[in-house]
């Protein structure tokens, strides 16, 4: 136990901006003494988030002004998401001193009470061992996390309506990687419609059956209203948009869910696209000049096998096999 | 050549100080001005499969205590806290690329960032030594395992 009681802060609905700032602005509170807190809100309109070490331009950025939606980085990991108002966000904050110091081990703390308050609600969730809050083999949950000064803040949502088309649609891809993330986006992720009053109802007593603390409503402090302020202006800000400096990855990564992964890459004259799934190869497309066009057989001998295993797959295809073993080296899907 | 103690099951470089806070280890030059950083057998387990790692930017002046980059795993985004105050002169740019080296040889290729020392007393509040390393690695494995942060 850190505290007696665990605060519970209910914002309603709010801007985009204010959706991601008034979480931070708790974190930073907990973290200068504030109590654990459980806080709520939900988006105004659509706009699209971008993980903290995740370039910004793996996010569709004309297409997100086109579409007029605002683009905001958060401090917690995970990559580019498309959130709008059917999804109810829920935030517990606690000091970095009450959380597990592993990860995995202070995730699970976290998560485990949000599962009990889907439970609550009538969605048959669980924690998978990959930290995904599922039902069945689909995510229902998007979360993540951060240690924000010597607070450690994990985030999620009940999505009761997933737009699939506009998730696919705000993230940078070609369109054959386009299309195969938005095919293993409808199977790997999906909403679950249930009443927000109930499962925040449900999550408050969760939680504080879990912490051992006393939910009590509460709000910002003025240290926090000043943060937030602060927040305001930087989340805002061209700097902060841009993130942290990045390199060009070597190919494209987009993980639809743990363990699910389309990626993009190249290799002299060669490209291949190849969704993951569960560490094997569900499907590949190959291209490269000296294949004449007949690419078929290789694909086929692709699906099934590991990403350790393609260059002993490859290895009898010569130099169109040479260059596209060379492009799968460059896929690193972790997690 | 590094030596190596094995402590707890995990492999723990006796050539170089340790921080205590955030499982970090710390390589001097003789004499004791620029530091080498990384992160140790225990801070690589506890923090999970490595998906991004950023650092600030060389020529940056960080004082203990101050994040001299960020990690991230399993979507959990933290920073790296500095043992030491100096000036940045160089980040390792290949675990940038690839983080899965921080994991296959942490003591080695996987290191994160080199300061020039702006006070080496600092030094003296890390553990060292042939002998009180291996003891304080396997008292906090022994903790880990007891919180359950670590599988028995």
């Amino acid at each position: 136990m850190v505290d007696a009681h665990l605060r519970v802060a209910d914002f309603g609905r709010v801007t985009p901006l204010r959706s991601q700032t008034l979480w931070h602005a708790l974190a930073y509170g907990v973290s200068h003494g504030g109590p654990p807190t459980l806080s709520f809100m939900r988006p105004s309109r659509p706009y699209v988030g971008v993980g903290y070490h995740h370039r910004l331009d793996e996010a569709d950025l004309d297409d997100c002004r086109e579409a007029g939606l605002p683009v905001y980085r958060r401090m917690v990991g995970g990559g580019v998401v498309y959130l709008d108002e059917h999804q109810q966000f829920f935030q517990i904050c606690l000091p970095l001193s009450a959380v597990p110091k592993g990860r995995a081990a202070a995730m699970r703390r976290l998560l485990e009470p949000a599962v009990v308050a889907f439970r609550a609600v009538g969605v048959e969730a669980e924690l998978d061992d990959e930290l995904e809050i599922t039902v069945g083999e689909a995510k229902v949950c998007g979360h993540g996390a951060a240690q924000i000064e010597d607070a450690v803040v994990v985030v999620g949502n009940l999505i009761e309506r997933f737009d699939h088309a506009a998730a696919v649609r705000v993230l940078a891809l070609p369109e054959q990687v386009r299309t195969e993330v938005a095919r293993l986006m409808r199977r790997y992720v999906t909403a679950t419609p249930a009443d927000a009053a109930a499962f925040r109802e449900a999550a408050v007593a969760a939680y504080a059956e879990a912490l051992g603390l006393e939910a009590v409503p509460g709000g910002l402090s003025p240290y926090e209203r000043e943060c937030l302020s602060e927040l305001d202006r930087r989340f805002s800000s061209p700097e902060w948009q841009r993130g942290p400096a990045r390199s060009e990855p070597a190919c494209a990564q987009i993980k639809v869910r743990a363990g699910v992964w389309v990626v993009a890459t190249a290799h002299e004259r060669a490209t291949a696209v190849a969704s993951v799934v569960g560490g094997r190869i569900d499907r590949a497309w190959v291209s490269d000049p000296d294949l004449d066009g007949d690419s078929s057989q290789l694909e086929d001998g692709l699906r099934g096998i590991t990403l350790a295993e393609v260059p002993a797959v490859l290895g009898e295809y010569g130099e169109p096999g040479r260059r596209l073993t060379a492009a799968f080296a460059k896929a690193r899907p972790v997690g | 050549m590094t030596e190596f103690a094995e402590v707890a099951g995990f492999p723990v470089a006796l050539d170089r100080a340790y921080d205590p806070e955030n499982h970090l280890w710390v390589s001097v030059s003789e004499p004791a001005t620029v530091a080498r950083i990384g992160l140790d057998a225990l801070g690589v387990e506890t923090s999970g499969t490595l998906a991004q790692l950023a650092f600030v930017g060389v020529g940056e002046a960080i004082k203990r205590g101050e994040a001299f980059g960020s990690l991230e795993a399993a979507k959990f985004v933290g920073p790296l806290t500095s043992p030491l105050s100096g000036r940045v002169t160089s980040t390792n740019e290949a675990v940038v690329a690839d983080p899965r080296l921080v994991e296959s040889d942490p003591y080695g290729a996987g290191w994160l960032i080199e300061l020039t020392l702006s006070d080496p007393s600092e030094l003296d509040g890390l553990v060292r030594g042939a002998e009180a390393v291996p003891a304080w690695f396997a008292a906090e494995v022994a903790d880990y395992r007891l919180k359950g942060v670590l599988a028995e």
